[in-house]
Formats: structure tokens, sequence, C-alpha cells
């Protein structure tokens, strides 16, 4: 017969693990904006895919993340935690992923 | 059994060029996303994803066991199926895939597949050589879920990668950071797909095998046959990335690095654990609905029920329409040798065809990455509200 319980295992599994993942990668970044480490990403060099930012543009939001940075009322101790427990989260999130491709490969845990 | 070995050879050199085919469309799947934010150059991000589909395709060979021991029966009272079929099936499933392709409509070479199958084992040997149980609890049924699951997956995954991430207008919020994840995350997708979809074409070569009396019935695939699968979906992925190079100019719909990262994390998800389970589904489909799913995840969006008909007609179609395919080259094929041959000149003007047109330069956008770019602009998302005033900047500059 048909194994309902089955498509409950898979929704729930990639409910699980798609959320864990985005859930810890999100929080370090968002610890690292705290700590006032704000990932900025360089202009993307494909015209049409994306909107191009021009170096103008760039620059300008360079300088508005490093006035956020400095205007951070955290104390440098906080900040440091914040940036300890943003690469632990990355960790984290990569530790996950890792875990489970093991859980995937039968060759691995027989 | 001397006289079966030419056209088992040729039913897995037909499998091959599928599988191939299939790597050669997917490329866009996996890698489209992190190209069009630039997270990977697209050099870079084709390579990956042809190393990843090559190592996803040794990870399991549960699907494979789903193809070749599940949905055809050849079980008790002796193999049913005999290597022409699965020969006619191929060929059905060929024929569907490239009048989709042609036709702009979004469908899955997987259920291709699986609906030339089926079709071909029902003229061939009777409806009662399919085991319908299978097919429903693992073909048809995941075929529908699996991308409802992605899909509302997705939607959450977004909103938590949004929520998380949110702060005050106007302040850096650090979600380019999500670009870099990206990177990840759609090497995730291409594992998957080679996991999933490099499997069927093992499923169909151990079922040929088995038909023909060279495997017991029920055993899994070889490992000759693994390797010559994952080496044909590497390489057709890798062909494959040529096309996406050059689409980058005619423009993409626009996906967000938080989104497409919620989205292709959730794809990853979902088709893992479904290969873990058997099933056979459709990456392309599962792909969309996580792209549709992170579309609405997102603020101020609303679905274009136009579109969404269309992909979800696309869906439902492919499995009845390559199964009358491949009913009509079993049928020709139950001629005896000469319809064989007829069945082999259509293929191959089919495939000749397939490989002209996509070498042809007029490489559209409409050709190309169709079915997940459709699914993104399935859904519509306003653009932010309104722009920060000087008085939101000033409190936020604190």
């Amino acid at each position: 017969m048909i194994d309902w319980s089955a498509f409950l295992v898979v929704s729930g599994a990639s409910l699980f693990s798609a959320a864990l993942l985005v859930s810890l990668y999100s929080f370090g970044l968002r610890l690292l904006t705290t700590a006032g480490r704000i990932p900025l990403v360089e202009p993307a060099e494909f015209t049409g895919a994306i909107t191009v930012r021009s170096p103008k543009k760039a620059a300008k939001e360079v300088k508005r993340a490093r006035k956020a940075a400095a205007a951070n009322p955290l104390t440098p101790g906080v900040k440091r935690l914040a940036l300890y427990a943003g690469y632990a989260c990355f960790v984290l999130c990569g530790v996950a992923v890792l875990y489970g491709v093991y859980l995937i490969v039968p060759a691995l845990h027989r | 059994m001397p006289d079966f070995s030419l056209i088992i050879v040729l039913v897995i050199a037909l499998a091959l060029i599928f599988d191939f085919t299939n790597g050669f469309h997917d490329t866009a799947n996996a890698m489209a996303t992190p190209i069009a934010t630039g997270a990977m150059k697209p050099k870079v991000a084709v390579g990956v994803a042809a190393i990843l589909n090559l190592v996803g395709a040794f990870l399991s060979t549960e699907v494979a066991r789903t193809v070749s021991g599940g949905i055809i029966k050849e079980g008790d009272g002796g193999v049913l199926i005999t290597p022409e079929l699965i020969f006619a099936g191929l060929i059905g499933a060929i024929v569907w895939n490239l009048v989709t392709w042609l036709m702009g409509l979004p469908s899955s070479s997987s259920h291709a597949l699986f609906g030339g199958l089926i079709g071909a084992a029902i003229i061939g040997v009777g409806s009662a050589a399919v085991d319908y149980n299978v097919v429903a609890s693992k073909v048809i049924l995941p075929a529908l879920i699996a991308p409802l699951i992605a899909g509302s997956v997705a939607l959450i995954a977004t909103r938590l990668a949004y929520l998380i991430t949110r702060r005050d207008v106007g302040k850096p919020d650090g979600r380019g950071g999500f670009r870099y994840a990206q990177i990840f995350s759609s090497s995730l997708v291409a594992l998957a797909h080679g996991t999933n979809d490099a499997q069927k074409t093992m499923g169909v070569i151990t079922l040929t095998l088995i038909a023909g009396g060279f495997q017991a019935v029920g055993s899994g695939p070889t490992f000759w046959v693994i390797a010559a699968c994952a080496l044909a979906i590497a390489i057709g992925t890798y062909t494959g990335g040529w096309r996406i190079i050059r689409t980058m100019g005619t423009g993409l719909t626009e996906i967000k690095p938080a989104q497409g990262f919620a989205a292709e994390t959730s794809t990853a998800a979902t088709i893992l654990a479904s290969s873990q389970l058997g099933f056979a589904l459709s990456t392309t489909q599962v792909a969309s609905g996580s792209v549709i799913g992170s579309g609405l995840g997102r603020r101020g969006s609303t679905i274009r029920w136009s579109m969404a008909g269309r992909i979800v007609l696309g869906w439902v179609l492919t499995l009845p329409a390559s199964a009358i395919m491949g009913a009509f080259a079993a049928g020709l094929a139950q001629l005896g040798p000469i319809g064989i041959v007829l069945d082999m000149v259509i293929g191959t003007i089919v495939i000749m065809a397939l490989f002209r047109w996509s070498r042809r330069n007029r490489v559209t956008h409409n050709t190309l990455l169709n079915d997940i770019d459709d699914a993104g602009r399935v859904v519509n998302i306003q653009k932010t509200p309104r722009r920060p005033t000087r008085r939101d900047r000033k409190k936020v500059s604190l």
C-alpha cells in the first residue's frame, strides 16, 4: 500500500534540515553585522543578470557600513563575543551539512 | 543469449545519452542562481556542478532500485519485460523531452522516462506488467507532493532568513553575505541532482540487464553501471554549462541572495531526503517549487496564476504524454527487427535534431533555463515600499 508516513518523514526531515541550516547561517550573518563586520559584497560583473552597482555606489555602501560600525553602541568585549558567536554559527552550519551528508551515504555508517 | 546483446548495447547507449542530456539540461537548476547573484564565476560554477554530479551519483542506489526492481514487475512467472520494450520506452521519453523543450513547456525528463517505460510495458506485455502500487507511491505521489513540500519549506526558510537578519530601515543588514552561502547551497543542489537523476539511468540499465538475463532479479546496479552513469551526467553537466554562460547577457528573474540561499537549501534537503527513501522525483520540479515558495516568503509578493497554471500543466501532462509516446514506440518494436530499426531511425533523427537545436546560435532566454526562471516569475514581488527618509537615516545613524 501507499506509505504515507514516508511523505511525513520527507517533509519533516527537509523542513528541519533546511530551517536549521538557514537559521544558523542567518544568525551568523546577524552576529557579524552586530559585531560591526558587515559582509559587503563586491559589485557583480555580469551585466543584465542582476542590478550592477557602480563603483561610486559601492564606495557609498562601504562608507555607510563603516559609519554604522563606528556608531555601534556595543563595547569591544561584546562585539568580540558577537563575532565569535557568529563564527561559531557558521562552523555549526558547516558541521550540520557534513552530518547530513554522512547520514545520506550508507557506505559511511554501516 | 548472444542475440540479445546488440539490443542491450543499444539500450545502454541510449540510456547513457539520456543521462547526458539530463545533465546537459539541468546544470541551470543548480547553478543559475549563484551565477546570477554573482556568487560564483560561471566557469567555476559549471566545473563544481559537474564534479558534484559525479560524486552524487555514487552516494546511494535507493532510487535505482525503485526503477529496476519496483515499477515494472519482473518477478514471478519469469521476466515479462524485454530489452526491446525498454528501448521503446527510452525512445518515447527522449521524443517527448525534445517536443517539450522545443515548445518551451516546463517538463521533467525523469517523468518522461517513467512515462515512456510504463507506456511501453503496457503495450508490450499488458497492463498487468506495471506495479501500480509502486508507481503511485514512489513516482506519482512524490511528483505531486515533493514540489509542495519543497515550496513550503522554502517559504518558511526564506521567512526565517529575512526575520533573523532584519534590522532598522537603512541600517546595513549584511544580507549580501548570503551570496557566499549560495556557493555551498548550490553545490548541495548539484550533489542532490547527481544522486537522484543519475540513479534513474542506473535503474534503467539494471532493468535491461535483468530483462536480458545478465543479472539476478531484484539485484542492484553493478559498479560499472554506476560509474558509467556518473560520468555521463557529469560530462553532460559540464558541456551544458556554456549555455548558461551565454544566457547571462539576457537577464534572469531577480532573485535576492537570501532568497536564493533559502530556496536552494530547501531543494537540496527535499531531494536528498526523498532519494534516501527511493522516491524518484523530478529535480526540476522540486527546484521550481522552492523558487516559488521562497518568492512567496518575501514581503509584498503575489502569485501570477496564469504562469503557475502553465507550470503545473507541464508537470501533470508529462507522465501520460510520454506514456503514449512510449506505447507508440513499443507498438513499432512489436513488429520485430524492422520495428526496432524504425524506432532507432526515429530516435536518431530526434537526437540529432536536439543537438542541432542546442548548437544553434539562437540561444534565447525562452529555450534555456525556462523551468526555473518561469518559476521565478510566478511570484510577483513589489519593490521595497518606500525609501528611508532623512529622519529614518538620522535615527539609524545613532
